[in-house]
């Protein structure tokens, strides 16, 4: 039972198919209720000790491969976000109890791809980046926010997503559903992410567009996001060496 | 129409490329001339989008610097709403031009999530007159310039277009290699498509036209000559080069392997076919019916493919919402803020006027704004242009110790002034080939080149000869080739690299570590071991018809003697051979026993024929230039400039080059009116010809002019990235008069360093002298110099009327004196034939690369890299680039070329600048205001400015 709550939580099975259909709830509420869920998951996992069985990484896992299609069709950034939760929940399956500072790093990059999506809706009307093309040079500011919160997402060092991911690779015992998990977390975070940058960061200016530049105020807020997820790099990285 | 013919109807919209070696600066709309500027610039938005003018937002800023002023644009203004018979007050137009329209877009889009009141009347106005209440209409615009392989990719998806586009990049610039591979495309001497053929591997038998026809055919296309058009502009800068390689027959490559436009046509409409042959969209007529059941489907995927579909639009097209509901409220959204603008408009205008009175007039106002700043930019330049011209002290003429001749490109303005500060020296400018065009033979070259602006073709050849010995240079430079060679060959190899980096890869490293950090030393030393070229003179008298005779001869018996003696084991004598000549040549019975297919071979291969004997003799028959040739160049330079007397003692005529490192776009900074070359060789040409005793003694029987015979003309040669002048054939003069001269070059040579203090302000992040030396040798400069950016005009006049003056290399300078031209202008016609023309052509392309570098520059150089050794793309595959690099008009994101159009300031009587006018090439661009003249007619105390098609009177004179 403890074990289907989890997966649950840690978003092992598609329940944003139902979410979608409900017409009140926006894909901004999906994206914080399906990140609340996993950070449920991430403190339920430091108290009830937990072994999960391989069907239900399986089905977390076939989540995840749907959940990877489904973002390849958006070029939204909430649903994306909440996408991004589904393709990882394999990951805090399989591991386990390590899973969770895998996943608290997940969910600070999320938080970042938040901002931004909140940053989209407040200047351009919907956290749609299709038409939001080149933001590298036309407000480099965003642009870098991004481009670090999708580095992270990518599983690129120095962010704690790419530390933890391998620290726990190295740590473990290789299976067959081990290499398929590892493999489809990987190239799915990887070319997601990457899928967004070549999109909104790099290209030409769309001169049908007003590009705003971020105030004092979100600058901080990204800011202090870039800082959490440093500082957790830092404690994957002790962990690692240590 | 044929299909050639609806071809050649649209060709004249692809602008023209010329190979990069040779680096020819050119209007990219130069086939839209036949237009008046502001047309001509609407039209090639209308096909090329992008933008013609620059932004509001950038000339306020040129305004707040001072450089409009309010009276101008005031004036422009005020002719714009009389012309359009606008009754709105001249205050209105004014704030809405400076205050409303730098943040136009600012205005629709800041406010947009925002609940506002939206004025009904407005709204309905706007519904009304906007594209969206006609469908088909709409459609049309959207899928203009799109093929059929785009609109699929639209519509379902997919990457076809970058897979074509990589495709057709690769086959051509591998077709159009010019040597830069090791690994040639094979059959390319069968012509484009043939190759093309045989590339695909696909058998198609009649000839190429009907290849097109038939592709046409089976796309369903209607309206043929839009299609062609939409075609080559998806890779206009390849298809500027193949227009440009079809239309010059003396293009050695086009011999080699011929191209035209319709076989590249073929290769594209080839790609498409195939490509579409898989799509769901296999024709147009399919596509019609399908737009017809889906037409809001259709609609809003191309808004999307264009990026142009606003983000909730797009997330209710994830969700498969309803399509016509999603465009209906994309229609909505996109006119509420339309009216929105108009509001906010009107706010900030304070205006009492109607929001749909206001709309139509900011309608107007908006199609015409680029022109009205661009114009009152200008006219602001002309004003403080004319009182600078004609507000000087006259001061008395001094016997020159020397005089110098400049090239009138923008680069001499500073050394010229210099030059003139050092002492008693007087500077004349001109156009770089000085008014002798000749194809040039440099020593131990194989190859000519036309040093002449790119519309003359020369008909005299000269040849560089050595005069001293020339074995250590052959000697050096065979051990120089050699070693390159077997680099190359161990590079290229398929084996050899890796060992090859291995065993002397470190070598490199000198290289590498030296040019970056001690790169004058490295320099140095590398010129050391490079092999110095002996003293050269140049072929500058006629051969007589025995000499032709014989060196055709000579020419054609070598090359029979070499086929036979490595085809057959005989030995044929002198007489042999040259029986076998006369017998190819003139089909002189042939008594020897040799076979006819080495006979064929000798004909066809060797291309030992009549017609080359013809060949060959004609174009030995142009080497050199008679007497009456030699005169006539050189009486037309003297009176081209207007030295005709006084001469003294040191003639001196300097031609320029520049000199860098790692710069494709070397060329660019060289000549323009020797077609992107060195002007040395028509320096030292004229300058030889001007010393002969039987030249100068005919030019003064027949025009008058009498140089001394102690008068010594030299030529030199002014390297513009450094400043330095060097001179050559300075061994006609005697000990005494070198010990002279010396004292001309000490004085030249200060002016250099005065020179180079003084661009060092104007270039970027260079302090020193050194800085700007180190410039020209540093491999990871972008800009070695300033080259032609911030070119604004041209001065053709004395130069006492612009001595006084500092314009910072912003002038093109020609020396002239109406009062020794004749009544027909002839020799201001030559100026505006020459180098007006060329002037013309590099003004635009700075233009055009500052106003939009995207579609008419050629981008970042940072990205560049050198195809086919005819130009460069960006990363490994893209559009050929046309135009000029950002690095080359921009200096931190913000344009530091000043796009106006050439002010052309001429000081002459208005009836003689009418004169040249008529008579010259220039007459189509000088009355369709491509540039803008101004005539400084002093006799009748006035100042004209050609504006609106007519000379308008803009200043009277009073001296």
């Amino acid at each position: 039972m403890s074990a289907i709550i989890v997966l649950l939580l840690a978003g092992g099975v598609p329940y944003y198919l139902l979410l979608e259909k409900f017409t009140p709830l926006k894909s901004k509420h999906i994206f914080l209720l399906s990140g609340l869920l996993l950070l449920g998951a991430v403190v339920s996992s430091l108290y009830i000790p937990s072994g999960h069985t391989t069907s239900i990484v399986v089905i977390a896992l076939i989540s995840a491969i749907f959940s990877i299609y489904r973002a390849t069709k958006t070029t939204n950034f909430y649903k994306l976000g909440y996408y991004l939760v589904f393709v990882n929940a394999p990951f805090f399956l399989l591991f386990e109890d390590q899973g969770a500072e895998y996943s608290l790093s997940l969910l600070l990059s999320l938080i970042g791809v938040f901002l931004t999506a909140q940053f989209y809706e407040k200047n351009y009307g919907s956290a749609n980046y299709h038409h939001i093309t080149g933001i590298t040079l036309a407000t480099p500011c965003i642009g870098t926010y991004l481009a670090f919160y999708l580095i992270a997402l990518a599983l690129y060092p120095p962010f704690p997503n790419s530390i933890f991911f391998l620290s726990y690779i190295f740590e473990s015992e290789p299976s067959v559903l081990w290499y398929i998990v590892v493999s489809t977390i990987f190239f799915g975070n990887f070319l997601l992410a990457m899928r967004v940058m070549r999109k909104t960061l790099f290209g030409r200016e769309n001169p049908t567009i007003h590009y705003v530049h971020m105030t004092v105020k979100e600058k901080i807020i990204h800011s202090i996001v870039i800082v959490l997820l440093l500082t957790l790099s830092v404690l994957g990285l002790k962990e690692m060496l240590l | 129409m044929s299909i050639i013919e609806k071809l050649n109807a649209i060709k004249s919209s692809v602008p023209h490329y010329w190979p990069i070696g040779s680096f020819i600066h050119h209007n990219p709309l130069k086939g839209f001339e036949d237009m008046h500027f502001k047309d001509g610039l609407a039209h090639a938005k209308s096909i090329f989008g992008g933008k013609v003018y620059m932004d509001s937002s950038y000339f306020m800023g040129l305004y707040k610097e001072g450089k409009i002023d309010i009276q101008k644009i005031e004036s422009n203004l005020q002719y714009f709403l009389d012309t359009n018979k606008l009754e709105i007050d001249l205050d209105l137009a004014k704030h809405f031009l400076m205050e409303v329209s730098p943040q136009w877009n600012e205005l629709r889009i800041q406010f947009f999530h925002k609940q506002e009141e939206i004025d009904t009347d407005l709204y309905t106005h706007l519904e009304k007159n906007s594209i969206f209440s006609d469908d088909k209409a709409w459609l049309q615009k959207l899928i203009k310039h799109m093929t059929l392989y785009e609109i699929n990719d639209a519509l379902f998806g997919g990457d076809a277009k970058d897979t074509i586009e990589k495709n057709i990049i690769e086959f051509v610039s591998r077709f159009l290699d010019e040597d830069q591979t090791t690994f040639s495309m094979p059959n390319r001497e069968l012509g484009m498509f043939e190759a093309f053929k045989l590339y695909e591997n696909f058998t198609y038998e009649k000839d190429v036209a009907s290849f097109v026809e038939e592709a046409l055919k089976t796309l369903q296309v209607k309206d043929v000559e839009a299609y062609f058009l939409t075609h080559l502009l998806k890779l206009h800068g390849w298809a500027g080069f193949i227009k440009y390689r079809s239309e010059d027959s003396d293009y050695a490559r086009q011999q080699e392997h011929p191209s035209s436009l319709l076989e590249y046509m073929a290769v594209r409409l080839y790609a498409e076919v195939q490509a579409v042959k898989k799509k769901k969209l296999r024709d147009f007529s399919m596509f019609e019916a399908h737009a017809k059941n889906k037409l809001s489907d259709v609609i809003l995927q191309l808004l999307k493919h264009k990026n142009i579909l606003s983000g909730s639009a797009l997330d209710a097209l994830e969700a498969n919402e309803e399509t016509s509901s999603i465009l209906k409220g994309h229609i909505k959204s996109e006119l509420t803020l339309d009216a929105l603008q108009i509001q906010h408009a009107s706010d900030v205008l304070k205006c009492e006027r109607s929001l749909t009175d206001l709309a139509i007039i900011i309608e107007k106002l908006k199609e015409e704004e680029g022109y009205i700043w661009l114009k009152a930019l200008e006219d602001s330049y002309i004003k403080e242009y004319v009182d600078k011209f004609t507000t000087y002290e006259v001061e008395e003429e001094k016997q020159p110790l020397a005089t110098a001749t400049f090239c009138l490109d923008v680069r001499s303005e500073i050394i010229r002034k210099s030059i003139e500060n050092t002492g008693a020296y007087t500077t004349y400018g001109a156009g770089g080939f000085l008014g002798i065009p000749i194809a040039f033979v440099e020593f131990d070259k194989a190859h000519e080149e036309f040093l002449a602006p790119a519309i003359i073709k020369p008909k005299n050849v000269v040849f560089e000869i050595p005069k001293e010995s020339s074995e250590a240079y052959r000697a050096k430079k065979g051990i120089t080739k050699t070693t390159k060679k077997v680099l190359s060959d161990l590079k290229n190899n398929p084996y050899t690299p890796f060992i090859t980096v291995e065993a002397i890869g470190w070598l490199f490293g000198i290289n590498l570590f030296g040019k970056t950090f001690l790169p004058q030393r490295t320099n140095k030393l590398f010129a050391k071991m490079k092999a110095q070229k002996p003293k050269t003179t140049y072929t500058l008298d006629k051969l007589s018809d025995e000499k032709i005779e014989f060196y055709v001869h000579k020419l054609h018996t070598k090359m029979i003697a070499r086929y036979l003696d490595t085809h057959l084991d005989e030995e044929f004598s002198k007489e042999d051979i040259d029986q076998v000549w006369r017998y190819l040549v003139f089909k002189d019975p042939l008594m020897l026993d040799i076979s006819t297919k080495m006979i064929e071979k000798l004909s066809i291969e060797y291309q030992i024929t009549p017609k080359d004997y013809d060949f060959q003799k004609n174009k030995l028959a142009m080497v050199g230039f008679t007497l009456e040739e030699k005169v006539h160049y050189l009486k037309k330079y003297l009176t081209m400039i207007g030295q005709v007397d006084n001469f003294p003692e040191f003639v001196t005529i300097i031609g320029h080059g520049s000199v860098s490192d790692n710069n494709p776009f070397e060329s660019a900074l060289d000549c323009g009116a020797c077609g992107g070359s060195i002007s040395l060789p028509n320096t030292r040409a004229l300058c030889m010809i001007a010393n002969m005793k039987v030249v100068r003694e005919k030019l003064k029987d027949e025009a008058g002019i009498t140089i001394p015979d102690n008068t010594k003309f030299l030529p030199g040669m002014h390297i513009t990235t450094t400043d330095i002048i060097s001179f050559y054939d300075t061994d006609i003069l005697s000990d005494e008069e070198l010990k002279r001269f010396s004292q001309v070059a000490k004085d030249f040579n200060e002016a250099s360093f005065a020179s180079r203090g003084k661009r060092a302000k104007l270039l970027p992040y260079t302090n020193t002298d050194k800085d700007v030396m180190i410039k020209s040798m540093d491999w990871s400069e972008p800009r070695p110099e300033w080259g032609l950016a911030n070119n604004m005009g041209v001065f053709v006049g004395p130069r006492s009327s612009s001595q006084h003056l500092d314009m910072e290399n912003r002038y093109f300078m020609h020396s002239y004196d109406s009062r020794i031209d004749n009544e027909e202008a002839a020799i201001l016609t030559g100026i505006f034939n020459g180098p007006l023309v060329v002037g013309e052509w590099i003004n635009l392309e700075h233009y055009f690369s500052t106003v939009d570098n995207h579609i008419y520059g050629a981008g970042s150089k940072v990205y560049h890299n050198i195809v086919a050794k005819v130009g460069v793309f960006s990363g490994n595959y893209s559009d050929l680039k046309i135009g000029l690099p950002t690095q080359s008009v921009y200096l931190e994101g913000k344009a530091y070329h000043e796009p106006v159009r050439l002010l052309t300031f001429i000081e002459a009587p208005l009836a003689k600048v009418l004169k040249a006018v008529e008579h010259s090439l220039a007459q189509p661009f000088v009355l369709n205001e491509w540039i803008r003249p101004i005539v400084i007619d002093k006799e009748a105390k006035k100042v004209y400015s050609y504006e609106y098609g007519a000379f308008i009177v803009i200043k009277e004179l009073d001296i």
